[in-house]
């Protein structure tokens, strides 16, 4: 138990003050959990390695569960996940419910938290176990596994591919380096970008550029309007919340928790998928479908345990392979690196006391969050009144600092945040679609090794399908992937034609 | 067989082996963007034409959108500028945040009444101030 000795008071402080920030974070409708870690960034940096971590994964747990409030209370759901909350919240609290329902979803929340932190705990270590027995063939394979994942779950197959791509060259602009076995040569640019661009560009800036940047300026392209919510806040009267509301409900709790975190360790995809499902599923299975969407408690505790089911998922892949497995965990990656961690198959091994740690934190950042929410509930409310014209350039100022910093005084981060924010901001309407981009970038220069690896040593193709038995599984799970996307597309292509027709 | 074997065959020359990758991304690219290209060039132009595809959301506020890609670039060029000239101490930051939180939440504010003026011109004030002690100071963060 030495890990207890890793554990100090500033360890629990900082992982309850990351979890009340992310908690206002998430509340604020337009900010996410992964801004609340970008913004927060700077804040690490002279952190040691376990408080630093504590206070991350606070702010990841937080920023998740923080989204629930504007979907009770605005019917605009904070994060995109809480998109499925909207649907019975706002319902009930437009029938003077809105305090039941909020402690419903935070009661859902801390369930769907716990139980995938444990997931996460038994599974990380034996997926990490299974996955150091790798050569570069069955990573290189386990990366085009996980992009080919991402790519089919985009809104289209080809623009999702083509996304990924792009977020593979982009990777791979700079220098082929010499730690990896590359020659030190310079590639994809042109003589003046050397100056900037020897090592490419730096992973944090481009993420804070790409989610916090790109954001302001779609905001500001609508106007950025206020509306007024003042009257939509009071709680204080209304139907009590009461724990009977989860009598026959453990079912539902138990299997939208599971269907999040497992659509949380999948690589890429938003915590909207996993809500959506978990909620589908309550319908097709429930006792009176036609209530949900009406105001039932039901969809609130499918929606947010789904929702929170999503933190311990999305840390599996991260932490035992080192695929992240939505966008805040690709910053959490980032900062990872900063704190000198390197996360894959090795980490939990080499790093036993941090991965103790790490639960600890993530399941005390879950009380935290319960006891916040659940008792302090009518003041979190009222973060939702706080003034976009007040937090965006706060926003812009701590994004700054944050790339600033990270290599120790680059102005050439700062300006890499400006290129990716208005780049990400056209992206979105062209159809490039960021999930697998930024995936793309992340794991890109890691495939570039794996890849170029395998065939200089065995010198032909075929060994990128024959080398064991494993790799001829993951191109089964390929094929898969690809093949069943395909399906899916063409049967939702066919259910709007006929939708259209009729 | 000696055909499968020729194709299956690969020698990646060191000195050009910064190129072989990135050579494959690109072809990818290029043919995946052609095979976009042909099949949705119709519907897209069409799109475009019957102004049911616009760049812009609807009703799009300009003046907002081209003063925030300006401010941005202007604050960052500032900090830069600020930070040469006195360099160290983080002033960069400082001196150059205050005036662009201002300008940033009287450009966002959609009703200057006194009391929103008040937070604003507060806010630009204390917000900048206080993340320059905090983390300059006390996380020995480095800052421009």
């Amino acid at each position: 138990m030495e890990f207890l000795e890793l554990l100090s008071p500033a360890f629990f402080l900082l992982a309850a003050a990351g979890s009340i920030i992310g908690i206002i974070f998430g509340a604020i409708p337009g900010m996410t959990a992964t801004m609340a870690v970008a913004v927060c960034l700077p804040l690490t940096y002279t952190l040691g390695l376990q408080e630093g971590l504590a206070l991350l994964l606070g702010l990841y747990v937080g920023g998740i569960s923080g989204g629930l409030v504007p979907a009770v209370l605005l019917n605009i759901p904070g994060t995109p996940s809480s998109i499925t909350t909207t649907f019975d919240g706002y319902p009930m609290a437009q029938r003077g419910e809105a305090e039941r329902a909020l402690k419903t979803c935070i009661v859902a929340s801390l369930f769907g938290g716990f139980f995938s932190a444990v997931i996460l705990f038994f599974f990380a270590p034996v997926l990490a176990d299974f996955a150091i027995k790798f050569s570069y063939v069955e990573k290189f394979l386990m990366i085009f596994f996980a992009m080919s994942v991402i790519a089919s779950l985009s809104k289209n197959i080809l623009m999702g591919v083509f996304s990924g791509l792009i977020g593979v060259l982009l990777s791979l602009i700079g220098t082929y380096d010499v730690s990896n076995g590359g020659n030190g040569e310079y590639r994809l640019m042109m003589p003046f970008m050397e100056d900037y661009l020897a090592y490419g560009f730096s992973l944090l800036p481009v993420l804070i550029g790409l989610f916090g940047i790109s954001t302001i300026i779609e905001e500001a392209e609508k106007g950025v309007t206020e509306t007024s919510h003042e009257n939509k806040v009071n709680l204080s009267k209304g139907k009590p919340f009461s724990f009977s509301i989860f009598k026959g409900q453990f079912g539902n709790l138990l299997r939208s928790s599971s269907i999040g975190t497992f659509i949380g360790m999948l690589p890429g995809i938003g915590g909207s998928a996993a809500s959506i499902l978990a909620y589908t599923q309550q319908k097709n299975l429930s006792k009176q479908p036609e209530k949900l969407g009406k105001g039932e408690p039901e969809g609130l505790v499918a929606s947010e345990s789904a929702n929170n089911g999503l933190t311990g998922g999305a840390l599996i892949p991260l932490l035992s392979l080192g695929i992240p497995g939505d966008s805040t965990t690709a910053v959490l990656i980032g900062a990872f690196t900063l704190q000198g961690l390197q996360v894959g198959p090795l980490f939990i091994g080499e790093n036993i006391d941090t991965w103790y740690s790490m639960i600890t934190g993530l399941m005390f950042a879950n009380i935290i969050m319960f006891i916040v929410m659940f008792y302090a509930i009518r003041y979190i409310a009222k973060v939702v009144l706080i003034p976009k014209f007040v937090l965006y350039p706060i926003i812009v100022m701590m994004c700054a600092v944050g790339a600033y910093a990270i290599n120790y005084g680059i102005m050439f981060d700062v300006w890499t945040l400006l290129i990716f924010g208005v780049a990400g901001w056209i992206f979105t309407k062209i159809g490039i679609e960021i999930a697998p981009l930024v995936i793309g970038f992340i794991l890109g220069s890691a495939a570039e090794v794996y890849f170029v690896k395998s065939l200089e040593s065995y010198g032909e193709y075929s060994i990128l399908v024959t080398k064991s038995p494993i790799a001829m599984v993951l191109w089964g799970l390929i094929i898969l992937s690809i093949v069943l996307s395909v399906m899916i597309h063409k049967k939702s292509k066919k259910q709007a034609q006929q939708e259209s027709a009729s | 067989m000696s055909w499968f074997s020729s194709l299956n065959t690969v020698v990646i020359d060191f000195d050009q082996s910064h190129l072989f990758f990135p050579r494959i991304i690109l072809t990818l690219i290029a043919v995946l963007g052609l095979v976009i290209v042909v099949t949705n060039a119709r519907p897209v132009l069409r799109a475009i034409r019957s102004g049911r595809y616009q760049f812009f959301v609807k009703n799009a506020d300009f003046f907002r959108l081209i003063a925030t890609l300006a401010l941005i670039p202007g604050y960052f060029w500032m900090m830069d500028f600020i930070g040469s000239v006195l360099p160290n101490m983080g002033l960069g930051f400082l001196l150059a945040s205050i005036p662009f939180v201002f300008l940033m939440s009287m450009l966002y504010c959609h009703e200057k009444t006194r009391r929103n003026v008040t937070i604003i011109v507060a806010n630009a004030l204390l917000a900048p101030t206080f993340v320059w002690v905090v983390l300059y100071h006390f996380f020995l963060v480095s800052m421009p």
